[in-house]
């Protein structure tokens, strides 16, 4: 490894890095999004909508992230809908973790006491009132520290768009050690890059651990 | 004002109302009492719809309760409930809980709900805790914010589940006074409890429940100090006695 080398793929290495921010905050949103959905479809009463994101959710997390992925980038432009790498990447990721995210916050609903829906009811409250003012707020607390762990998650395998030819962090790495065979310096600086992104959001993820664990005022007990 | 009409309720095939008759006037206080399972939150639950009924008739001041009608939400406003273990809503503070419904159903100014809020607590002896945190406080304050929660509403009749089963001994008394004070003045309670004094003292009238069946009803004093029913008389003495 050598300094000249370090300085020279740095720049192209964050421009990556950029990418990997943007892919992982775009799928996280909407897997937050979708996975609110369909959480919410699995806790309904009517039948029809419990059994359909029943269906989905499994569906999604029966097929590896990368058969996604090629899913959506190679034959969905085949029906006639264009999506650049970028897009499809987005796209795949929110619904690939949309299962696992709809799995946490029905967890989260589902650990709320039926006595504070009971209570709400009794002063009047109607249901989305009390899902929008007791349920979900509650829920939230509950819900954050898997929340955390489902960012990191997203993060690591936003290099899986890679497969797909978005220029995100991974790529920028393969494909300057293709072109220079400098392979120790490229992937030991793209795994450091990678923790320096990871490591705060895994502190963070363990802080609010604690922080709600703990019979913490106002927090759900 | 509540009208109970021979209501019969079924959980699957257990059938733990069999035709339950109840008639509560205004200002009254009407205390259940009776062994564990006999149907009494089950009776209370179907006063404001958080259960259905299958057969026969509820209404409050004329108006049918029906646990699926649009209504019901307008009949809980009216009635409110008070629950064994309290259910505040422990992410909001003590305040904010007793506001809740006050802005958030009725559309109350805020800052009138809570000038109100904390009159209410003031008066069930809480003015000092308004802005703690219901984990902070004691099952006997957190059932007394219950109580403020459900005045704000300002509803015509209140009913009590329980309200002191949950409360270390030496915390049931500032509870009971506080629905001594709310008995005082007029408001109608009905009142499921274990506290064989305070119906004694407080209640209009006394059913005894047995069995989804009110085997015996009547007047507090002669109720509790004379029952006829065989089965009254066991419970009491056991209640009693222990
Ligand atoms: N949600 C429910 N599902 C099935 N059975 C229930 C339910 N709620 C109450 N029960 C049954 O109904 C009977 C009466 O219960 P309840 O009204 O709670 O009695 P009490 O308040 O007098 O102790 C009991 O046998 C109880 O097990
Ligand atoms: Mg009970």
């Amino acid at each position: 490894m050598d300094f000249a080398d370090i300085s020279a793929f740095f720049p192209i290495l964050l421009k990556g890095a950029v990418i990997t921010v943007q892919i992982t905050i775009g799928s996280l949103l909407l897997s937050t999004v979708l996975g609110l959905i369909l959480a919410l479809m699995k806790l309904s009463p009517v039948k029809a909508f419990a059994v359909t994101a029943g269906t989905i959710v499994n569906v999604i997390r029966g097929l590896p992230i990368i058969v996604q992925l090629f899913y959506i980038y190679f034959v969905i432009p085949e029906l006639g809908i264009q999506l650049s790498a970028f897009q499809a990447g987005v796209i795949g990721l929110g619904i690939a973790y949309s299962a696992y995210q709809a799995e946490n916050f029905r967890a989260g609903i589902e650990a709320i006491d039926a006595g504070q829906i009971e209570a709400a009811k009794s002063i009047g409250m109607k249901s989305r009132l009390i899902m929008r003012r007791v349920v979900l707020p509650q829920a939230f607390r509950i819900t954050l520290p898997p929340y955390g762990n489902t960012s990191v998650m997203i993060l690591k395998d936003s290099s899986l768009a890679s497969t797909i030819t978005v220029a995100e962090m991974t790529r920028a790495g393969q494909l300057i050690a293709a072109s220079t065979f400098q392979n120790t310096t490229v992937y030991t600086m793209l795994a450091l890059m990678y923790l320096a992104l990871s490591l705060p959001l895994i502190f963070g993820v363990n802080r609010l651990e604690r922080y709600f664990g703990k019979g913490v005022k106002g927090a759900g007990k | 004002m509540i009208t109970i009409d021979n209501i019969h309720k079924s959980f699957g095939e257990v059938e733990v109302l069999k035709g339950v008759s109840l008639e509560v006037k205004a200002g009254e206080v009407v205390c259940l009492i009776g062994p564990s399972g006999s149907g009494k939150s089950t009776v209370l639950r179907c006063i404001n719809g958080l259960e259905s009924y299958d057969q026969g008739e509820i209404s409050i001041n004329s108006r049918r309760v029906d646990t699926h009608s649009k209504d019901i939400n307008d009949l809980r406003t009216r009635v409110g409930m008070v629950f064994q273990r309290f259910n505040l809503f422990p992410h909001r503070s003590v305040v904010e809980n007793v506001m809740e419904g006050p802005v958030f159903v009725k559309h109350e100014p805020r800052a009138q709900a809570r000038q109100r809020a904390i009159e209410l607590l003031e008066k069930v002896g809480l003015g000092d805790k308004v802005e703690a945190y219901p984990s902070q406080l004691s099952g006997g304050q957190q059932q007394r914010v219950a109580i403020a929660r459900a005045l704000a509403m300002r509803p015509d009749a209140i009913l009590f589940d329980e309200p002191t089963s949950a409360l270390d001994p030496e915390l049931v008394g500032d509870v009971l006074t506080v629905m001594r004070d709310l008995a005082a003045e007029g408001m109608t309670m009905v009142v499921v409890t274990h506290e064989m004094s305070f119906a004694k003292e407080v209640a209009d009238r006394v059913c005894f429940l047995y069995g989804g069946k009110i085997v015996e009803q009547g007047n507090a004093q002669s109720l509790l100090s004379a029952p006829q029913h065989e089965r009254t008389q066991d419970f009491l003495r056991r209640v009693l006695n222990h």
